[in-house]
């Protein structure tokens, strides 16, 4: 007999990454967000003035998010709230399983799975970028305007910076279906702290101003410590498309950000599951 | 693991809030047991008699209100004492995206089962509950009764000090019963011991040593089954070739010495027990007929 947390982390991590990988939804996600960063390319006549791999790029970045946060919700509503709500979790909490061991199990399965989801989108946005990239230059160059330039290894930055993104979202949902009591409301609940977070930087900014009065700029600061940003992820154009690229100080931040808030959120995660009756 | 018991539990109550006012319900209420290592248990009661709640409160899968329950001298709920336990859930949900073997793996892995012992006790515990030939298939695919036996090669398959299964011959045929018993039984000659809890009072008469019988979440009785069953001022004869001369002899002899004869009846065997043997019977004859054939 072994006795290694790690182990079963590992074995409920595989088992969580499968039982996605088998299901129709995530083929089908896929496949449309293949197709939204696809469409692109026979959109790019109406670019409305911007360059033409910049709006192709566009497209990625918007299906990765999109898709991404679907993906990433509606998993981990299903593969750890139907757990809980179909019974299976009986068996496995019944082992010899330790309920962070089950939480950090499923979240890393999960988190695998936006891996390979925001990988291979990525494969398929640098192909297409890839594909124009000649004839963009061709005609840069006959018109005498300025060379497009275009970055793959920032594309795989970029996309490592999604998928801590998605991690975050993912963690945000496991913490809010430890208490749910019904999936929809699981996904409602965590669609709708997405969305907060996705704006909460232009909410801080904006009660925070020195107009504003001392204790509502303090509160929206203090909003904005708790509430992650995921704006700060936001770095695809400077990172593929400028030869300047994007400041490494940025990249860095959002990175430890992600690698912050992951841990804090399935910390809460663990301390409100630990009491929960199955 | 040197407790003279398997299961003490001292003082269990559990009280479940309900409704948006929080009204208490008592599910199990003072409960003390202690159940001896290396017994079948029964654990019997009526619907909502506290029964599975104690069971998940051992497992550590709801928390107790208050009072204590030891697993082998370990507290229950933790890991440790998790790791001596295997535990079929009534009415059992697995995942349906894995096949039957690669079910029993993952469980055996997660309850710690070494990679070079994995495979050996993956293929025991499907032969032992008859699912070899099935544990390729999808589970999404399985019946209720192959279910149940999944869930039994699950809760045995890392071989465990003790076996928790919460009626788990729900569903399965007579057949399928019958078989579920023998594994039982041989789990207790192996040393182990095993709580069942079940609604089919034959089965439990059949195989358990000792019962307990739960009602709105109090103990009412518990004891060994022979005790608890036997009459001890009756006792029954049993006779073969009784003539009616033979049957007044002996009735004038009882009162003559202060007996009283109550009733003659013929002996009858069980209805599940008559399923089996004539099933048993008739697949010999089948058997027969083909080899008689080639």
């Amino acid at each position: 007999m072994t006795d290694s947390s790690l182990l079963r982390v590992r074995w409920i991590a595989g088992n969580t990454f499968v039982e996605a990988l088998r299901q129709r939804f995530f083929a089908f996600l896929f496949l449309l967000a293949a197709g939204l960063a696809a469409s692109g390319m026979l959109l790019r006549t109406f670019n409305f003035g911007q360059s033409e791999l910049k709006f192709i790029a566009d497209f990625g970045f918007g299906a990765m998010f999109l898709f991404g946060s679907i993906l990433a919700i509606v998993m981990t509503v299903q593969l750890f709230f139907s757990e809980l709500d179909n019974r299976t979790a009986l068996t496995l909490l019944a082992k010899p399983v330790r309920r962070w061991e089950f939480v950090l199990g499923k979240f890393l399965g999960i988190w695998t799975l936006l891996g390979v989801f925001i990988a291979l989108l990525g494969v398929v946005l640098a192909v297409m970028l890839s594909i124009r990239m000649p004839e963009l230059v061709e005609s840069a160059s006959r018109n005498g305007e300025p060379l497009p330039f275009l970055n793959l290894k920032g594309l795989g930055m970029f996309c490592l910076l999604q998928w801590f993104r998605l991690g975050v979202v993912a963690a945000l949902s496991l913490m809010i279906c430890s208490f749910a009591q019904t999936f929809l409301y699981a996904v409602i609940v965590s669609a709708m702290g997405i969305l907060l977070c996705q704006v909460q930087s232009a909410g801080v900014s904006a009660f925070s101003k020195p107009d504003q009065e001392t204790w509502v700029r303090t509160l929206a600061n203090g909003v904005g410590k708790v509430i992650p940003d995921l704006q700060l992820f936001d770095l695809g154009v400077p990172l593929v498309l400028s030869p300047a690229g994007a400041p490494q100080s940025a990249v860095l931040s959002a990175l430890g950000y992600g690698a912050l808030y992951m841990p804090v959120l399935l910390f809460i995660t663990v301390f409100l599951f630990s009491d929960r009756e199955i | 693991m040197n407790s003279e018991y398997a299961i003490e539990i001292k003082g269990l109550t559990k009280d479940f809030r309900t409704g948006l006012r929080g009204v208490k319900l008592r599910a199990v209420e003072d409960l003390t047991l202690n159940i001896p290592r290396n017994t079948i248990y029964g654990l019997l009661g009526p619907n909502g008699s506290g029964k599975s709640t104690t069971l998940k409160i051992l497992l550590g899968l709801i928390p107790a209100t208050t009072g204590t329950c030891l697993i082998f001298g370990n507290p229950a709920g933790t890991a440790k004492a998790r790791s001596h336990v295997g535990f079929l859930p009534e009415a059992p949900y697995f995942y349906r995206h894995l096949s039957g073997r690669e079910l029993v793996r993952f469980y055996a892995r997660v309850a710690g089962v070494s990679r070079n012992q994995l495979d050996k006790q993956v293929e025991e515990a499907l032969a032992l509950v008859n699912m070899t030939e099935a544990a390729a298939r999808r589970v999404g695919t399985y019946s209720k009764g192959m279910l149940q036996r999944i869930g039994l090669a699950q809760a045995i398959v890392h071989d465990p000090q003790l076996v928790i299964l919460d009626e788990p011959t729900a569903g399965v045929d007579p057949l399928g019963a019958a078989a579920i018993g023998e594994i039982l039984l041989a789990m207790k000659k192996r040393g182990k011991t095993v709580i069942l809890c079940s609604h089919l009072l034959g089965q439990v008469e059949e195989l358990c040593d000792r019962v307990a019988i739960l009602n709105k979440g109090k103990l009412i009785l518990e004891g060994a089954v022979e005790e608890a069953l036997a009459r001890r001022e009756q006792q029954v004869l049993t006779v073969e070739k009784l003539s009616d001369e033979t049957r007044l002899a002996v009735t004038s002899a009882l009162e003559s010495n202060g007996a009283k004869l109550v009733e003659i009846a013929h002996p009858r065997i069980s209805l599940e027990k008559l399923f089996v043997e004539r099933l048993a019977i008739s697949s010999s004859e089948k058997k027969d007929e083909v080899s008689n054939d080639r």
